[in-house]
């Protein structure tokens, strides 16, 4: 019997495949997949289970109760994109996402590059106080926000009395709600996006920097030609980050403070799923739209590759 | 049901007088996790005996809030389980709004609780979408007779359903116009004369705003989305929301009338154009002269005016000669206990928490109606009772909660209040088109 090589197939002497496998090829074989085993068990069955339960919930009627589960084909995604409300929330997630831009990059990208060139026990505190809305709980936050904006003496209003303009009712008025709940929930994205452009920061040679000092060239200079550029990267991620989480962590704010009101000024993808499966229970439209919001966030992950693999090339 | 129907069914091969025995025997050797709770002869169950031990959920949106509610329900069950050393009481707390979601997923979990407390404005739904078992059925029927013997007719009957009770009145409330007499008589106004018509409260209200205080606030505008006080000034302007015939009559001229004569204390000045919860501050520190909402809200402001302005009340305005119609809000108590031993221990709550004890302590401690003219008698003296008085004095006025039609009752109450009453009222959309637009959409979920 000639063995052609270690854990692969042996041949007998007249040539034949044998078809025994060495145990411990076999262990060899299996060993990766033993490693992986937890991880991919766990994927199975707390992402992609779920997802494929979503898919199958998406092309029934279904109350979440009931035991007659109608299949209805795609007649959820039809209702969603013909009735008004999902076409609407999705602008106004758009809406969201353009309010938070410049908070999930320009904003703390400022803070990040003002703390790093300020090294020191201060800048680390700074840098505390500013993680701080991070780890608050959101549900609080929110409810503490109801007081500052009550529009019959509130902090706001009395804040704005006291400067001689006129008193708003911020979470009611469709014109300022959302741009109220925006602001609310952008402290979350400063907070945690200065930690990842710190994380940024650390990485770069500051003897380049030095070097550019000695060379004359101005801390603007500085920061606008070399400092910035080299956090390009960071701000892609960030601004995709903030496409993905605008929807998500604006939807406590709207849960607590306005319900998608005024005149559903303040809705969005994710507190229209809520409303379609936990208040109206209807399961599958709620699953509709959520295979909806991972169609629409690959697609734009996608352009986003294409894009910059294009730019790469050219 | 179904298992209590399996064992009826067995029991016809069983001679009559074998089955009164094994009922007794039943009755005597119960367990703690069986079905030790017995049928008498039409199907309802006989008392636990002592021995048996039965630990029962009970979902409510009172318990473990921070304020009267959390409390007086906290004492509900401290006294229940004294008075019932073998019913234990396992409390879960839920946010009024999400009473439905919770039962929902705790049913297609599998665990519903046994006794859930469900606002009035959800019940329909409830009762059409979760195995709730009908509270009148599960006693038999002379002890259901006996217990409700002292309790307001016109509320059970306005929560009857085809003559049964289906989920037994409980955190019962009715409109009511709280008022400041502080700021009535800083606007010159008689504190012994409350304004008992719409007209009658505008001109008070524009009196007040004219101090730098705020008026009114009808509280029409509700964050739990529910609809009862917009169906009480509908049905007192002699509209409906829905008609006998469950047909959706919301943009009739009675219910456009009732919303634009809302609308136009907004538009006077008389009415801040703020939500309620923002309005109830106001009106608990102070700013806000009246306030038309439910009782349940009694015993916080009295809390809130302790020491700071005379809180008084009066009943529900009228709509010029036309009679108050106020509709009830609160909750309901609705058994969704599977087996017939947390069944019954569910009755045996029910029954405790809506006898005489259970609601002085309902009235004293959390601010609710006393369902029970004994109770408010013995309490006719008490601060709280006294600014019930108004309330009880319409209690036989109440009109029933009338609730969409179809599985979808729940989204259509959502879109009334959203997309009409809200605009209406607080943005001053035209109410006719919006009514008619709203009816229109309530109409195909009802299909």
């Amino acid at each position: 019997m000639t063995t052609l090589e270690a854990g692969a197939s042996t041949l007998d002497a007249r040539g034949h495949a044998n078809r025994r496998v060495p145990a411990a090829a076999v262990r060899a074989r299996l060993t990766p997949w033993a490693y992986q085993a937890p991880v991919l068990i766990s994927l199975l069955v707390f992402v992609y289970g779920p997802l494929v339960f979503t898919m199958v919930l998406s092309l029934l009627d279904w109350d979440l109760v009931s035991p007659d589960r109608t299949f209805v084909g795609v007649d959820n995604y039809r209702r969603l994109v013909e009735e008004p409300e999902f076409p609407h929330a999705l602008a106004r997630t758009g809406l969201y996402v353009l309010a938070l831009l410049p908070f999930a990059t320009i904003v703390p990208m400022a803070l990040a590059i003002m703390l790093w060139k300020r090294p020191g026990r201060a800048s680390d505190n700074y840098r505390s106080l500013l993680f701080l809305p991070v780890v608050l709980a959101p549900v609080a936050t929110a409810l503490s926000w109801r007081f500052v904006l009550d529009p019959l003496g509130g902090v706001a209003n009395h804040v704005f009395g006291a400067v001689g303009l006129p008193e708003q009712d911020w979470l009611g008025d469709p014109d300022t709600a959302i741009w109220a709940i925006s602001l609310i929930t952008s402290s979350r994205f400063v907070a945690l996006n200065i930690l990842l452009y710190g994380a940024a920061l650390a990485a770069l040679d500051r003897r380049a920097f030095d070097a550019a000092r000695i060379d004359g060239a101005t801390e603007w200079e500085i920061t606008r030609h070399l400092v910035v550029p080299q956090l390009v990267n960071t701000t892609v991620l960030l601004s995709f980050l903030c496409v993905v989480f605008a929807g998500q962590w604006t939807f406590t704010n709207v849960a607590v403070l306005t319900q998608g009101g005024p005149d559903a000024s303040t809705d969005n993808i994710y507190y229209r799923l809520y409303t379609y499966a936990f208040t109206f229970f209807d399961a599958g439209t709620g699953a509709a739209a959520a295979v909806l919001i991972v169609l629409i966030l690959t697609a734009l992950f996608g352009l986003s590759t294409l894009l910059r693999r294009r730019r790469a090339l050219g | 049901m179904t298992g209590r129907t399996g064992r009826v069914r067995g029991r016809r091969l069983i001679p009559a007088l074998l089955a009164a025995v094994s009922v007794f025997a039943a009755a005597a050797c119960g367990s703690s996790d069986g079905d030790s709770g017995t049928e008498n002869a039409a199907g309802a169950l006989a008392p636990l005996d002592s021995a048996t031990k039965v630990t029962i959920k009970f979902l409510s949106y009172n318990y473990g809030t921070p304020g009267l509610g959390g409390t007086g329900t906290q004492a509900l069950i401290d006294a229940f389980e004294k008075a019932h050393p073998n019913i234990t009481i396992e409390p879960q707390g839920v946010a009024t709004k999400d009473v439905l979601t919770r039962l929902r997923t705790d049913t297609a979990a599998g665990s519903p609780p046994d006794v859930a407390q469900i606002g009035w404005s959800k019940m329909a739904e409830a009762v059409q979408a979760l195995p709730i078992v009908p509270v009148q059925e599960i006693p038999p029927t002379a002890e259901w007779d006996e217990h409700v013997a002292g309790m307001s007719k016109s509320i059970l009957s306005a929560v009857s359903v085809d003559n049964q009770v289906k989920a037994m009145p409980y955190t019962m409330s009715i409109p009511v116009l709280y008022y400041n007499a502080d700021l009535f008589r800083a606007a010159g106004l008689d504190p012994a004369k409350p304004p008992t018509t719409l007209e009658e409260v505008k001109k008070a209200g524009l009196a007040i705003k004219g101090t730098g205080s705020e008026g009114v606030y009808y509280g029409v505008v509700d964050s739990a989305k529910s609809d009862f006080l917009t169906q009480s000034v509908v049905n007192g302007n002699g509209g409906s929301l829905v008609d006998a015939n469950g047909e959706v009559t919301l943009d009739k001229p009675a219910a456009v009338g009732a919303l634009t004569g809302i609308q136009d204390l907004v538009k006077s000045g008389a009415m801040p154009a703020v939500n309620t919860e923002t309005a109830l501050a106001a009106f608990t520190t102070g700013k806000l002269g009246m306030l038309v909402t439910s009782t349940a809200v009694l015993a916080s402001a009295m809390k809130a005016a302790d020491g700071k302005f005379e809180l008084r009340t009066a009943g529900f305005p009228t709509f010029g000669s036309k009679p108050a119609r106020p509709t009830y809000s609160g909750a309901g108590l609705a058994v969704l206990a599977k087996d017939d031993a947390h069944k019954r221990a569910a009755w045996e709550f029910i029954k405790f928490v809506t006898s005489d004890a259970g609601f002085e302590i309902i009235t004293s401690k959390i601010g609710y109606l006393p369902l029970r003219e004994s109770v408010a008698t013995k309490l006719e003296d008490s601060a709280i009772v006294k600014l019930l008085a108004p309330s009880l004095e319409q209690l036989d006025t109440v009109a029933p909660y009338t609730a969409f039609r179809g599985t979808k009752a729940n989204q259509a109450v959502v879109a009334l209040q959203d997309e009409a009453v809200e605009p209406i009222v607080l943005r001053g959309a035209d109410p006719g088109p919006t009514l008619t637009s709203v009816a229109e959409k309530i109409r195909k979920l009802s299909a």
